[in-house]
C-alpha cells in the first residue's frame, strides 16, 4: 500500500507545482489529510445511520474514552506513543464485547450499563495516566483526544483502510438484517436473523471503527461525526436511501471541508474540531429547514 | 400448499421463579385455523415464542414441516421509534431482501411488494414513512412482510387489535384464503365471538390447557360457561353473534 501512497502523493504533488490545483497539496501531510478524509466521511456517515437507528450514540462515545485508557496501558506496555494500536483495540474490544455481555445477561438498559462501564474505564485510565506522565509528555494524549489529521503517517492509513474494508464487507450484507433486528427482534428472528450475534457483531464494527478513526478525529469526536451528519439526514428524509445518501454526502463533505478550511482561510482550529463543526452547522441548517417545512410536520407531543 | 401440524407435548416454561406453562400437551393439525385463547398473562405469547424457538422451555414441540419451511410471523405491535426515516417500502425491502435497502429493491422484488401492497389495500402508502400510518394501516403492512415468501405458517399474535371493521374483515378473509389453500393458522386472538366464527379448533391456555377442541363443541361444555360468564352461548351456538361482516353490512 505504501507504494500506492506514493504514487498518489507525487501525483498530487506535480499537479500542485504545476499550478493545477491549490499549491497546499504540496505538502504530503496535507494529501494524507485528504485521503483519510475521504475514507472516513463516507465510512462513519453510512454507518452512523445504523448507530442512530440503534441509539448506540452514548456507546461510541464511551469506545472513544476508553481508547485512551487504551492508549495509557500502552505506553506502559511498552508500545510506541504515536500509535498504541495493539492495546488500544485490544483493550476497546474486551470493553465492547464486556459491555454488551453483561447487557445480553442483566437485561438492563443500554445508557446505565455503558455510564457503568465507562466510569470503570476512565478510572482505570486515570490511574494508568499517572504511570505514563512519568514516561511522556501526557500533552500527546491531546492528539489522541481530539484527533490529529494532518501527522497521520502510513500506518495509521493502512489500519483506517483496512478497518474500512472490514467494516463494509460484514455491514453491507447485514445491512437489513441488523435494521431489522432494530425495529423488531422477535420478527428478525422468525426470520432467520441471529439477533444476539448481529449485536456482537455490530459492537465489534463500532469498536475496531472508532479506534481507527482516533488519531484522525479524535476519541472525543468520532462519536460526534458517526452522529451529527446521520441526526442531520434524518431530519429531511422519509426513507432509508435518502437518509443514508444524505448521511454520507453531509459526513464526506465535513471530512473534506474540515481539512481544507483552517489551511485554506489560515484558521487557528485544528482538523478534528473544524470537521465537527462543519458537520454541526449542516445540522442547523438541516433543523431549521425541518421547522419551516410543512411536510416535516409531527405532532409536538 | 402443505402447512405443517404441530405437536406440543408436555411444554413448561419457568420464567424468574414464575411457571408460565405447565404440562401443556395438544395438537395443531395443518390447513387449519387454530386458536389460542386465555386471559392476560396466561401464557399465550410465551407459548407461542416457545414454538418459535424464543423461550427456553421444557417437554417437546415437533413440527412436521413440508416441502415449505417458512413462517409468516405477525406480532401484537411493532413497535419501534416511530419518527425513523423507514417507509412501508423500506420495511419490506429490509426484511424480505439481502441487498441493502439504501441501493433499493430487485425489479422481482419490486413487482412481488407492489402486488401484495395492492392486495392488502395499501398500494398508495408504499412511500409513505412507517412511523406515520395508522395503527390499522401499519398491521396491515406487517401481514404483508408474513406473506414474503409464501409461508406455510402463519401466526398471529392479535394481530387484529386497532384494526377498523372493514380492514380487519379484508385480513380475516386473507387469513381464511390462506388456510383453504392448505396453510396452517396459528392465531392468538381475544375475541371469542371472532374465534367462534373463524376457528377450526381453539385451545384456551392459562398456564395449563383448560379447553381444546372445535369451538362448537368446547364453546358449550360447562368449563367454557365458567371462564366466560358473560358470554350469550345460545347465540354463539346458533351463529347470530354480531360478526365483523354483519357490522360492516350494517
Amino acid at each position: 500500500m505504501n507504494a500506492f501512497y506514493e504514487v498518489l502523493r507525487e501525483l498530487f504533488t506535480e499537479a500542485a507545482y504545476s499550478g493545477s490545483i491549490n499549491y497546499m497539496f504540496s505538502y504530503e501531510f496535507v494529501i494524507n489529510g485528504f485521503l483519510c478524509a475521504l475514507i472516513v466521511g463516507p465510512l462513519l456517515g453510512a454507518i452512523g445511520t445504523m448507530v442512530v437507528i440503534k441509539r448506540m450514540a452514548f456507546f461510541s462515545q464511551a469506545v472513544g474514552n476508553a481508547a485512551l485508557t487504551g492508549v495509557a496501558i500502552g505506553v506502559i506496555l511498552g508500545e510506541s506513543y504515536t500509535a498504541p494500536y495493539v492495546s488500544m483495540f485490544s483493550f476497546c474490544i474486551l470493553f465492547g464485547l464486556l459491555l454488551n455481555f453483561t447487557r445480553n445477561r442483566t437485561k438492563m438498559s443500554s445508557d446505565t450499563l455503558i455510564g457503568v462501564f465507562l466510569s470503570i474505564s476512565l478510572a482505570i485510565g486515570a490511574t494508568a495516566l499517572l504511570f505514563v506522565s512519568a514516561k511522556i509528555n501526557t500533552h500527546i494524549l491531546d492528539t489522541v483526544m481530539f484527533g490529529s489529521i494532518l501527522t497521520v503517517n502510513n500506518l495509521d492509513m493502512n489500519v483506517l483502510l483496512v478497518t474500512a474494508v472490514i467494516t463494509a464487507a460484514v455491514a453491507l450484507p447485514l445491512y437489513n438484517k441488523m435494521l431489522l433486528a432494530s425495529l423488531n427482534p422477535n420478527l428478525a428472528h422468525v426470520r432467520g436473523v441471529n439477533v444476539h450475534l448481529l449485536e456482537y457483531v455490530f459492537v465489534l464494527l463500532i469498536t475496531i471503527l472508532t479506534v481507527a478513526c482516533v488519531k484522525i478525529v479524535g476519541a472525543v469526536l468520532v462519536e460526534a461525526l458517526l452522529l451529527i451528519p446521520a441526526a442531520a439526514a434524518r431530519n429531511l428524509n422519509t426513507s432509508i436511501r435518502g437518509f443514508v445518501l444524505w448521511s454520507v454526502i453531509f459526513s464526506t463533505f465535513s471530512c473534506i471541508f474540515g481539512v481544507y478550511a483552517p489551511m485554506a482561510y489560515d484558521l487557528p482550529i485544528p482538523s478534528g474540531g473544524a470537521i465537527i463543526l462543519t458537520a454541526a452547522i449542516i445540522f442547523l441548517i438541516t433543523m431549521l429547514i425541518r421547522m419551516a417545512m410543512p411536510r416535516f410536520r409531527e405532532a409536538s407531543i | 400448499m402443505q402447512g405443517p401440524s404441530i405437536n406440543f407435548k408436555n411444554v413448561g416454561l419457568n420464567l424468574g421463579n414464575t411457571q408460565v406453562l405447565e404440562d401443556v400437551s395438544f395438537s395443531i393439525s395443518p390447513a387449519t385455523i387454530h386458536c389460542i385463547i386465555g386471559a392476560n398473562g396466561g401464557g399465550k405469547t410465551s407459548l407461542i415464542r416457545a414454538m418459535l424457538g424464543q423461550m427456553p422451555h421444557t417437554g417437546e414441540i415437533e413440527i412436521n414441516w413440508g416441502e415449505n419451511r417458512t413462517v409468516g410471523y405477525v406480532p401484537q405491535h411493532l413497535e419501534f421509534d416511530k419518527t425513523l426515516p423507514v417507509s412501508v417500502i423500506d420495511f419490506l425491502t429490509m426484511a424480505t431482501q439481502r441487498r441493502p435497502v439504501f441501493l433499493g429493491q430487485s425489479r422481482q422484488r419490486r413487482q412481488q411488494i407492489t402486488e401484495l401492497l395492492e392486495k392488502f389495500g395499501l398500494s398508495d402508502k408504499r412511500n409513505d414513512k412507517l412511523g406515520s400510518l395508522s395503527g390499522g394501516e401499519r398491521q396491515r403492512a406487517v401481514f404483508v412482510q408474513a406473506f414474503m415468501p409464501a409461508p406455510s405458517l402463519l401466526v398471529l399474535d392479535e394481530p387484529m387489535t386497532g384494526l377498523d371493521v372493514a380492514g380487519g374483515l379484508m385480513l380475516l378473509n386473507v387469513v381464511r384464503q390462506f388456510a383453504t389453500d392448505g396453510g396452517t393458522v396459528v392465531w392468538i386472538n381475544h375475541d371469542i365471538t371472532q374465534v367462534n366464527e373463524v376457528a377450526d379448533q381453539l385451545t384456551y391456555v392459562n398456564k395449563t390447557i383448560m379447553l381444546d377442541g372445535a369451538p362448537g363443541e368446547v364453546l358449550q361444555s360447562g368449563t367454557a360457561q365458567k371462564l366466560f360468564p358473560t358470554l350469550l352461548f345460545s347465540d354463539l351456538h346458533a351463529g347470530t353473534s354480531n360478526t365483523a361482516a354483519e357490522a360492516l353490512q350494517s
